[in-house]
């Protein structure tokens, strides 16, 4: 444990737990005490803020959930995520295949066009966006969200699919090939389920995006019943500033589903939002 | 090989057909708005009827726009700080775990949850722990006697770009931890052995050795810090709407109101178009940094 006996001496052990932790508790507590404040009625939480619940009190999260609307929120979120988060895998699936995996004409411009996304905010595009989609019909519309978000997925979910399918051997490919199959059937019977990781880090790391997109639903999407939770959470926040106990409620529903998803599959999430950086 | 002959070459032409529905995606909702982005920037437009061009009338404007040059500088204010201290952070908290401590991974699943929500939410959480009356902050203030500290942090125009910037270090602690981290799983520890029997100290270890073994991975969160510093819209928008009075206004902030509040889509496009290629720039000279450090 050469590793061990370096640190010894870098730190201090105990104090380095102290810090640790103090760094967890700094990171944690505010998401915890949103929570436990939603278990509260409202008149007991103005008298002692920062009190754990004495006793459960559901009463914040279901009006929340029903005159808050974050059902609707939510199912508006899941209505915009699963397509989008759909479209970006299936074609960067297919993209970062054919880049990797053949030389044709225009392969190089296309390629670096798509990269080229990288590094352009959405708000570069989205005033003649708008009116775009007004000029498709598609304004206000669920889609006027999915398009968009499929299309900004895109320059990430290419790069990382290029560089995976890249790095796979190319005898497999060929296998097919003598046994007469189609190039889109070694792809899809072959390639594709070799690269179930980096599909899985594609997933989980464009659900992210997706359901956590804030101005493109706050430009396209005005109708209040299509609203996606995170513009939900901010009208709700606006319309009860006052009650602390109902904006918590509304912070714990948008909370849990996302930190669910996170826990179950974090070594997906870590791996998508560091890839590209750790290289 | 078989990739020079008619039916390899024929073959490799099937590439175009996995491309092109990407591409065309990219370009219908990426490409085509961007340039017309950049043919706006040079108009005026309301919205209605035809653009008219104006050439760089905008972009005289632009250099003589005073909210302009403030809201810019407030970018600058956040990249700089927004960079320095979740890298300060994190630089020490992933050497500290990175020296072998008990439950690492789970220190390092908690540092990145705030990573994994939506700015919105990070937003109301930290509207709550500012509040002037019940937070958390103003609230422990008084309790240990510092009540004439408690002010009302986004409300005042002293502080409150500031303090949304606190809670976008915040959120971008654990990640620069956990990247940190795993760049320095690449470290080789005998170079560090073999500097600390020669007589560096823990500081020079760490600055003479360490910190040169991660530069690719430094360099790549001060990108991600950096373009993310430029862009941001999210939790300023949430937590003050630029307010009060412009004091934490920022470039991406000053561009929807433009465009969307006063339907100035000509003026706002030619912000959006300065803005990325600031971005862009600024990421170029990292990027560069990063190779003259290698060369």
């Amino acid at each position: 444990m050469a590793r061990t006996a370096t640190s010894q001496r870098l730190f201090n052990s105990t104090g380095k737990y102290v810090v640790l932790v103090l760094m967890a508790v700094i990171a944690l507590y505010p998401i915890f005490q949103m929570w436990m404040t939603a278990l509260r009625p409202s008149n007991e939480i103005l008298r002692s803020p920062f009190a754990l619940p004495s006793t459960l009190d559901w009463s914040n999260l279901a009006t929340a959930w029903t005159t808050g609307r974050f059902g609707t929120y939510l199912i508006n979120s899941v209505i915009i995520t699963i397509p989008t988060v759909v479209g970006v895998v299936v074609l960067s699936c297919l993209a970062g295949y054919g880049i990797s995996r053949f030389k044709f004409k225009g392969r190089n411009i296309m390629f670096m066009t798509i990269l080229l996304g990288l590094t352009v905010p959405f708000q570069s595009v989205m005033i003649p966006l708008y009116y775009q989609l007004l000029n498709m019909g598609l304004l206000g519309t669920y889609w006027s969200v999915i398009l968009p978000g499929i299309a900004f997925g895109l320059p990430f979910g290419v790069f990382l699919m290029q560089s995976f399918f890249e790095d796979l051997p190319h005898e497999l490919a060929e296998a097919g090939r003598v046994d007469g199959c189609s190039e889109f059937k070694i792809f899809k019977d072959i390639m594709l389920p070799l690269a179930k990781p980096a599909v899985s880090t594609l997933i989980v790391f464009q659900f992210m995006k997706s359901w956590n997109e804030f101005l493109m639903p706050l430009l396209y999407l005005q109708d209040e019943n299509m609203r996606p939770i995170p513009l939900g959470l901010m009208f709700f926040q606006g319309a009860y500033t006052r009650d602390i106990g109902l904006i918590a409620a509304g912070v714990a529903i948008s909370t849990v589903p996302v930190i669910a998803v996170y826990l179950i599959f974090q070594r997906q999430f870590v791996k998508g939002l560091t890839a590209g950086a750790v290289k | 090989m078989a990739q020079q002959s008619r039916r390899g070459s024929q073959r490799q032409k099937a590439g175009f057909w996995f491309v092109l529905p990407a591409f065309l995606f990219y370009v219908a909702f990426f490409a085509y708005p961007f340039l017309s982005t950049v043919y706006l920037s040079m108009t005026e437009w309301n919205g209605i009827g035809d653009p008219k061009f104006t050439g760089l009338t905008n972009y005289v404007r632009l250099v003589q726009d005073g909210a302009m040059w403030s809201a810019l500088t407030n970018n600058v204010i956040w990249v700089v700080l927004g960079t320095a201290a979740p890298i300060f952070v994190g630089l020490i908290i992933s050497v500290m775990l990175w020296t072998g401590v008990k439950g690492a991974g789970v220190f390092r699943t908690i540092y990145f949850l705030p990573m994994v929500l939506s700015p919105v939410v990070i937003g109301v959480i930290w509207n709550w722990i500012y509040n002037p009356l019940f937070g958390l902050l103003n609230t422990g203030l008084r309790n240990v006697g510092l009540g004439k500290w408690a002010i009302g942090w986004l409300g005042e125009t002293e502080t409150a770009l500031y303090a949304v910037l606190l809670t976008a270090i915040w959120t971008y602690m654990g990640f620069c931890i956990v990247v940190l981290y795993a760049g320095l799983q690449k470290v080789d520890t005998e170079l560090v052995d073999a500097a600390r029997i020669d007589g560096a100290n823990p500081w020079q270890r760490f600055k003479n050795v360490i910190v040169p073994q991660i530069r690719p991975v430094l360099t790549m969160v001060i990108v991600y810090t950096v373009i993310g510093g430029f862009n941001v819209f999210d939790v300023v928008w949430v937590m003050t709407g630029g307010g009060p009075n412009n004091a934490s206004e920022v470039i991406a902030t000053y561009t929807y109101e433009v465009a969307f509040q006063n339907s100035e889509n000509g003026y706002g496009a030619t912000l959006s178009v300065v803005m990325s290629f600031v971005a862009l720039g600024a990421a170029y000279l990292a990027m560069k940094f990063r190779r003259a450090g290698e060369a």
